[in-house]
């Protein structure tokens, strides 16, 4: 296209040259076609093409002024030159400012398209990067707050007192003439830094860094595109803080109907449960006044009876009394409780002894430390405990094998350890923070005995109310042992 | 990238920081004194060398990277002047002594060109500005003025050639293009720092004794030094050589050589 023009031009100057008007020659009036077709193909280029036209019609114009004077065809071949002059001027201002402007349109959409998606902050800042540098014509940096730390793009580091950290550091865009290292001088390297603005403040900064000149006007339309980096890059952020804050949700959702569901399950299976739990006493009660309202027995008899009866109605109490802490747990309020200075010894041996005295297929051994640190508890509570821990292990373990159950001091921090340790199958890893749930019975327990999967929820809420803590725990080869904490008094 | 990795910009000199004044002051008193005591041919002989050397030199100290140690670098460069001066003066075809000029700024390994394929972009891009420029000129003053192109003797023109690259053109482009234009334009922009260096070497040959003196040479020499001057600023910013703003001005000062009333 140069060349093009460049010839167009050259033939245009013949034509003067041989046309018999001269300098007043018609053929003037083309000179404007190669200036307006340079301006619009490099837009500045308008100027050197009016600037070259004119040069190459200078020698018709200045003979004829030095031979006669300032004629009408000398002023108009001075105003050909004007005119030249100013449509290269006008026609290659304007073809640059459009092609700014469409520029920065341009660059607006690729900017929002380089941050859009999913992309890490970091990811989204080199496909920015990558679009601008295309389009500014120079080196381009980014440096973006991310929490703590500034990503970065077009560096590995951001050195302290660098351009672009002085911007970070200050908010004010930054000028720099000369970076230094340009080559002995002669092609300084000059760099800009605007602010990257966003809703909370300077968010980061835009650096261009080239070998030529920055101007003024440049430099404006910079800050008003880092001004849209800023804006793009804080709306992609809230955008991609509002998908993870979606997708949070929707599997705290997700979870929670889970839950829901289980727990529906769990309850039913409860209400199957504490049915069966509550019509076994009550069938025994139901049978024992029947035959005591149709029948006659001797004393013997009578008295035994009243000994079932009453094993029942115990029976039944404490099923209800576990329903009544099941009930207080779920409002999330502690059970009440009675405290007292307590020897945790002498209840651990007791209710160890009416275990052993009911169930004689196991052998339950009892370790304990004499002496013992006193307790401030519920002894009935505390009674309640060993016994369901106990309890526990004689159903879960077989005939004959063995339950240990000991109490041991803590020095630091001052307290009561109980062990209840058996040599049953044990409970599966994935089963084991669980066991202590409202309602929840192992897949291996349910199947070996009844139960309504409350005893170990009420353990547990009766051991948090007094301070201590529980875990359950396998042994090897095989078994389970469940650990109790409860603070001592000093 | 610097603006994120570098620390703080290298200090930038002064625009005349490194002037070696020592050393144009003793060029000044010594041509001074030649003007006093020696006949005129001799006194313009060390005034061409002590004011082509002041600038060669001036140049060099400025562009060096320790200005300090080329302090004595105009005094120097006023020695290479004044010895080929004497040659040509002396000497039939001892002209060619300037050429001595440019071996010995190349000898000192000055970083005023590019290497390979940049070296050889700027000097045909010069050499292309330098002979439309010349051209322009040859049709224009041909046309206007009464001059005439005056086809010159070989041994003439290599005269002219020798003194335009040893002297003339080397020691203008030196200080002007690579010493002023790119101080300036380590500060300003292009524009400013162009026609700081244009305006500051059109005056150089305005001011210059060799030049006729009526209005109608010093609007052409204005108009055309301006336009060379411009051109050559914006060579040196393209191409970061020297060598193309070199071939311009050789090629100009050829042409405007052949000129003749």
């Amino acid at each position: 296209m140069a060349v093009a023009i460049a010839l167009a031009l050259a033939g245009i100057t013949a034509l003067i040259a041989v046309s018999d008007a001269g300098v007043g020659s018609l053929w003037r009036h083309a000179y404007h076609v190669p200036v307006v077709v340079a301006a619009l193909r490099w837009g500045g280029g308008g100027v050197l093409a009016a600037l070259a036209a004119m040069l190459l019609y200078t020698p018709f114009v200045l003979p004829a002024l030095e031979r006669a004077g300032p004629s009408s065809s000398v002023l108009e071949a001075l105003l050909t030159l004007g005119l030249l002059l100013g449509v290269g001027v006008s026609s290659g201002a304007l073809v640059a400012g459009f092609r700014r402007q469409r520029a920065r349109y341009e660059a607006l959409v690729a900017i929002q398209r380089a941050v859009d998606g999913d992309a890490p902050l970091d990811i989204a800042l080199v496909r920015l990067r990558a679009c601008l540098e295309g389009r500014l014509g120079g080196l381009v940096g980014l440096a973006v707050r991310d929490g703590e730390r500034v990503a970065l793009a077009g560096a590995a580091v951001l050195v302290p007192g660098s351009p672009v950290a002085r911007v970070l550091g200050s908010g004010a865009p930054l000028y720099v003439p000369d970076l230094g290292g340009g080559g002995g001088g002669s092609r300084p390297r000059r760099c800009f830094v605007a602010p990257l603005v966003g809703r909370g403040g300077i968010t980061g900064a835009l650096a261009l860094e080239r070998r030529g000149d920055i101007g003024a006007e440049e430099r404006r339309a910079l800050l008003a595109l880092a001004t849209h980096v800023g804006l793009a890059l804080e709306n992609a952020r809230l955008a991609a803080r509002q998908r993870r804050f979606a997708e949070e949700l929707a599997e705290k959702v997700t979870a929670a109907t889970r839950h829901v569901v289980e727990m529906d399950r769990m309850k039913s299976d409860f209400v199957a449960i504490a049915s069966h739990e509550l019509r076994t006493p009550l069938t025994a009660l139901q049978g024992f006044s029947e035959l005591l309202a149709t029948r006659r027995f001797a004393p013997a008899d009578l008295a035994r009876v009243g000994a079932i009866m009453n094993a029942e109605t115990e029976r039944l109490g404490r099923i209800v009394a576990d329903f009544l802490d099941l009930a207080r747990l779920e409002r999330g309020l502690a059970p009440p409780l009675r405290r007292t200075r307590v020897d945790a010894g002498a209840v651990v041996s007791d209710a160890v002894e009416v275990l052993r005295r009911a169930r004689t297929t196991h052998a339950l051994e009892v370790f304990c430390d004499s002496p013992l640190p006193p307790l401030d508890a519920d002894p009935d509570a505390l009674d309640r405990v060993v016994k369901n821990l106990v309890g526990n292990a004689l159903k879960y373990s077989p005939a004959g094998s063995r339950v240990r159950v000991a109490a041991r001091p803590h020095a630091a921090p001052l307290a009561v350890e109980i062990t209840v340790e058996d040599e049953g199958p044990g409970i599966a890893e994935a089963d084991l923070a669980r066991v202590f749930e409202p309602y929840y019975r192992t897949p291996g327990g349910a199947r070996v005995a009844a139960g309504a999967g409350l005893g170990l929820a009420v353990v547990k809420s009766l051991v948090d109310a007094h301070g201590g803590t529980i875990r359950a725990e396998n042994v090897a080869p095989h078994g389970t042992r469940m650990t109790l904490i409860l603070p001592a008094l000093p | 990238m610097r603006a994120l990795e570098q620390a703080s910009a290298p200090p930038r000199p002064r625009l005349l920081e490194a002037t070696p004044l020592a050393a144009l002051a003793a060029l000044a008193a010594a041509w001074g004194l030649a003007a006093l005591i020696l006949p005129s041919p001799a006194a313009r002989g060390i005034g061409l060398a002590a004011a082509h050397g002041g600038l060669l030199g001036t140049a060099l100290a400025w562009t060096a990277a320790d200005g300090a140690r080329e302090r004595w670098a105009p005094l120097q460069a006023a020695l290479v002047l004044g010895a080929a001066t004497l040659l040509a003066h002396l000497v039939p075809g001892g002209v060619v002594a300037y050429l001595a000029v440019p071996a010995w700024v190349v000898w000192r390994r000055v970083e005023w060109r590019r290497d390979g394929a940049e070296h050889a972009r700027a000097v045909l891009a010069g050499a292309l500005f330098g002979l439309l420029l010349g051209l322009h000129l040859l049709v224009n003053a041909s046309l206007t003025l009464g001059f005439h192109v005056r086809p010159g003797r070989p041994a003439d023109l290599l005269a002219w050639f020798a003194y335009d690259l040893g002297a003339n053109v080397l020691t203008a482009e030196a200080f002007f293009r690579a010493g002023l234009f790119a101080r300036a334009h380590r500060r300003w922009p292009f524009a400013v720092a162009a026609a700081l260096s244009t305006a500051a070497s059109v005056t150089r040959y305005l001011v210059d004794p060799l030049l006729l003196h009526t209005p109608e040479i010093l609007a052409g020499a204005t108009f055309y030094l301006a336009l060379l001057g411009v051109g050559n600023c914006w060579l040196l910013a393209c191409h970061g050589s020297l060598a193309g703003p070199i071939a311009a001005g050789l090629l100009f000062f050829a042409a405007y050589r052949l000129l003749a009333r």
